[in-house]
């Protein structure tokens, strides 16, 4: 839709910045099980960091920006996402 | 198109239902509590699909409409009274977020002291906040005007909330005569709903997030020229409602001008009171008095050109409001015209009435109108009429 000069609108896009990154402090990440994922995005609607990623109808997760906080293991109906501890 | 015999709620109860509205988010408020319950009525017998999403009060009513709305789905929603001022924050909300919402207002006196009759100043108190605002003088128009609001909200030129009011109790609750247009002049009239932003997961965007000074400076701007620009949009929609809908209603003005051409005097006011004060325009008329009527159905935006070609050659004009703005003398409609055509009108008075559903009839209007041609002294009166004089006021207690 092409707008009018004079509207605006308060709309922001997700970003990420670099103080955001998590770094080497994370004790277990989100492992997503592909068989399993049927793509419902509850882990997209519920991660506080936003670092779930919707892809061809699933979700991988931006490891750089994940705090492993487990709330996507948590909600996701099918139990498709483990939380496995860093090496 | 059929007519029937209903009343101003269910006039906009099978507004909302013809304009096909996907979500609807209720709570009930007097007067307007049976706008909600028919449409609640209608779905159960399921001849609406709207979502009717039952809340706990009318901030969570507008924050589900609100929520609805930005999801890309054509959303309404109902108030009243302190049900409007409690919503007062979700409404500046809405209009911030440049998203289409149409929400009518039974209109209806403001606490303290609770007093559930007709009053306007629930809906003037919310001019500031960015939305279109029209006002209703019969359920037709009220019907008419709801069907527009989602047409001029969703207009790419306005991307803004507008709110229509509605008498309470005077066009809510009273049967008359109402012209329903079918569903296929409504769907040809009423293009499914656009909206330049949704919320989206695949391609998520954050609404009124944090903005910095200067872009929330723009923003309001972008606001403000929105609303100037809906009056032509208004206008041309208005002129397709008339051609394609209800060819006797007449949509192509903001406001409506009565026997005002040749008029010395003419009389300003906004709502159901117009049908009263045109038969006594017409009384005054007999005796050779040249009075005429404006009245705003457009409250928002305030049409400055056509209020001032309307009125620019008159001796003198009065504002009657049913609303008020304490500490300022007369009420808002007083304040709106003396800013808008003080150089050109000598004298412009107001008279302030019919608060907290005080009976206004068509014999007060002619007393009023009357003593305004032969000259009010003071610039603002409070008008009670001869009844509410008989009653005993039970004031303060004594105080010894």
């Amino acid at each position: 839709m092409s707008l009018l000069e004079y509207q605006y609108f308060p709309v922001t896009r997700p970003n990420k910045g670099a103080g955001g990154k998590t770094g080497a402090w994370r004790i277990v990440k989100p492992v997503v099980d592909y068989n399993k994922c049927i793509g419902c995005k509850a882990c997209f609607m519920f991660c506080p960091e936003s670092t779930i990623i919707p892809s061809n109808g699933k979700v991988r997760v931006d490891y750089e920006y994940c705090k492993g906080c487990g709330v996507c293991a948590n909600v996701c109906p099918v139990k498709a996402i483990s939380m496995v501890s860093e090496q | 198109m059929i007519r029937k015999i209903i009343s101003g709620n269910e006039a906009v109860a099978l507004g909302v239902k013809l304009a096909r509205v996907g979500v609807t988010g209720i709570y009930p408020i007097t007067p307007q509590t049976t706008i909600i319950e028919k449409l609640a009525e209608m779905r159960a017998k399921g001849e609406i699909e709207t979502e009717i999403l039952r809340v706990e009060s009318e901030h969570s009513a507008m924050a589900a409409t609100f929520g609805a709305a930005l999801g890309g789905v054509r959303a309404f929603t109902a108030t009243a009274s302190q049900g409007l001022l409690y919503m007062h924050e979700m409404v500046w909300w809405v209009a911030g977020s440049r998203v289409p919402v149409v929400m009518v207002v039974g209109t209806r006196a403001v606490g303290a002291p609770w007093n559930i009759w007709n009053e306007h100043t629930d809906f003037t108190s919310e001019r500031d906040s960015g939305w279109i605002m029209a006002f209703a003088s019969n359920p037709q128009e009220a019907l008419d005007l709801t069907l527009q609001a989602f047409r001029i909200s969703e207009d790419e030129r306005v991307f803004l909330p507008m709110m229509v009011g509605m008498d309470g109790f005077i066009l809510s609750h009273t049967k008359t005569n109402v012209l329903i247009p079918d569903q296929d002049q409504v769907d040809d009239f009423l293009p499914p709903r656009r909206q330049p932003y949704v919320i989206d997961p695949e391609d998520p965007i954050g609404m009124g997030n944090i903005f910095p000074p200067e872009g929330y400076m723009r923003l309001r701007e972008s606001i403000d020229s929105a609303l100037r620009n809906s009056e032509d949009v208004i206008k041309e929609i208005g002129r397709e409602y008339n051609k394609k809908i209800n060819p006797l209603g007449d949509y192509s003005t903001l406001n409506v001008s009565y026997k005002l051409e040749d008029a010395d005097y003419a009389v300003v006011l906004m709502g159901a009171w117009a049908g009263d004060a045109m038969e006594a325009v017409d009384t005054l008329r007999e005796k050779g008095i040249k009075i005429g009527m404006l009245r705003i159905r457009y409250l928002r935006p305030w049409s400055e050109k056509e209020i001032r070609s309307a009125l620019k050659d008159k001796k003198a004009v009065l504002a009657l409001d049913r609303s008020t703005s304490f500490g300022r003398g007369g009420g808002p409609l007083y304040v709106e015209i003396k800013s808008t055509i003080s150089d050109v009108v000598p004298q412009i008075k107001g008279v302030v009435s019919g608060l907290g559903g005080v009976t206004v009839n068509k014999s007060d209007l002619v007393y009023i109108f009357n003593k305004f041609v032969e000259g009010l002294k003071d610039d603002v009166i409070w008008y009670y009429p001869k009844e509410v004089g008989k009653i005993e006021l039970r004031t303060p207690r004594d105080i010894e």
